[in-house]
């Protein structure tokens, strides 16, 4: 039986008619019509669907969605300041780091959090920090060197 | 997530109202904390009947305290505010905790829960090993009270735990251990999302003289139906000087001791192997810990 919950999402109030096992993901791509957030492997092993969910990455494919009442979420379309793209993602143009494009949404949501709070991140914690998240093109060279770029430049 | 049979998600405030609804529902329910391993279970054909899911982020199992018991962790602690918590970052004895917290990525470190770890009984996780050389002890909330279980009896077999279907976990334990204790954890996987192929958690505690009072080798990931205690290679520590020769017969102790399995994973020869030369780092790490 759908219930109604009540969320934020990049700043904007939603509510919405949700069915009891509904993932984050699910209500995402199909509820609110924001894609940008990709369907990978769909069960937690990939990292396309990460999001912010009160400012902690996570993989949207396996939170439940009626477990998000009240709660704030973000992703890859709330990046964007005021029509200026977030420095991450400016990076990862400048730096080459997107190929197929597909992992890279995924890859932004987890780098943000982890430059939140990591200030002068060396090369090994970032390939620790991007560890949950697979990119099959890139060999991650140019990933870590847009993150290092972006923490740098701010 | 396919779980069609689900029917409700409840949100119960109250332990009161949880072991209500798994007095109506019986089989039929579910208790989720994080919900990240949910998909897993399900992948293995384990949730069919569940008819409903009850959320138990708003009972306020979400602290941890420490007194002169130990570290009693609230069942939904994440293990990312587990990793905060100022024994855990500190305390040797701890140790295998800090280390095992470190694998898994951020997305479920974020998400994940002490209580939903345990709960799973799945015997490829890495807390589980840690905790279960550590001595921890789950708490469980019935409809007769709450009580405390040993997590080796806690574990009844392959993701099964030895709770009624009217109780629920309600965080873990871990005893203070005597001064001059410390811990290690090491695990071989194939990426940072991957089951363990091993893990390993040690503990040693040792007396003034610096001989090893107490020793626990603990092994998981295709080893068993559960995490195993490896009686021979403690026996072997006991009473003494832990050198590095005894520190690697240790480790051959486990590699015959072992009868892991062969799948897509590893080869059971391959898995032993492993198990002897994580048992040796590990208890090395375990050893420089207290120096």
């Amino acid at each position: 039986m759908k219930k109604l919950i009540t969320l934020d999402i990049n700043g904007e109030r939603y509510e919405l008619a949700v069915d009891p096992a509904e993932s984050l993901l699910q209500i995402l791509r199909e509820k609110t019509g924001l894609i940008g957030t990709k369907r990978g492997c769909d069960s937690g092993g990939c990292g396309c669907c990460t999001v912010h969910v009160d400012g902690k990455a996570v993989y949207s494919c396996m939170v439940f969605a009626h477990s998000l009442q009240d709660r704030k979420v973000t992703t890859i379309e709330g990046l964007s300041q005021g029509g200026e793209l977030d420095p991450l993602q400016t990076a990862f143009i400048e730096e080459g780091a997107v190929q197929c494009g597909y992992c890279t949404c995924g890859v932004i949501m987890t780098a943000k959090e982890f430059l939140a709070t990591e200030k002068k991140p060396d090369e090994e914690q970032i390939r620790h920090a991007i560890a949950g998240n697979l990119c099959r093109c890139t060999g991650y060279t140019k990933i870590v060197e847009a993150i290092k770029v972006a923490a740098a430049n701010r | 997530m396919s779980l069609t049979s689900v029917k409700e998600y409840f949100t119960p405030d109250g332990n009161e109202e949880v072991l209500e609804l798994l007095k109506t529902y019986g089989d039929g329910a579910l208790i989720v904390a994080g919900g990240s391993f949910v998909h897993g279970l399900d992948a293995r054909n384990l949730l069919t009947g569940i008819e409903v899911l009850i959320d138990i982020q708003n009972l306020g199992l979400n602290q941890v305290r420490s007194d002169s018991a130990g570290l009693s962790i609230g069942a939904m602690v994440t293990f990312a505010e587990l990793q905060q918590v100022k024994e855990i970052q500190n305390a040797a004895a701890l140790g295998a905790v800090r280390d095992a917290l470190n694998y898994p990525p951020v997305q479920i470190r974020n998400v994940a829960t002490v209580g939903g770890n345990i709960a799973a009984a799945c015997p490829y996780f890495d807390l589980p090993t840690a905790f279960m050389a550590l001595g921890g002890v789950v708490s469980a909330q019935g409809p007769g009270g709450s009580r405390e279980i040993g997590l080796e009896d806690f574990f009844a077999g392959l993701f099964e735990n030895s709770l009624e279907t009217s109780e629920f976990v309600t965080g873990l334990i871990l005893p203070l251990l005597p001064a001059r204790s410390s811990s290690a954890f090491l695990k071989l996987e194939t990426n940072a999302n991957d089951l363990a192929i091993i893990n390993v958690a040690v503990r040693v505690t040792l007396d003034k003289s610096g001989l090893c009072q107490e020793a626990r080798v603990v092994v998981g990931g295709g080893v068993g139906e559960t995490p195993v205690r490896v009686d021979a290679a403690e026996a072997l520590l006991q009473a003494e000087k832990l050198s590095d020769d005894l520190l690697q017969r240790a480790g051959e102790a486990v590699q015959s001791e072992l009868q892991p399995m062969s799948d897509h994973r590893a080869s059971a020869a391959y898995r032993s192997a492993v198990a002897k030369t994580l048992t040796e780092r590990a208890l090395q790490q375990a050893v420089a810990r207290l120096k």
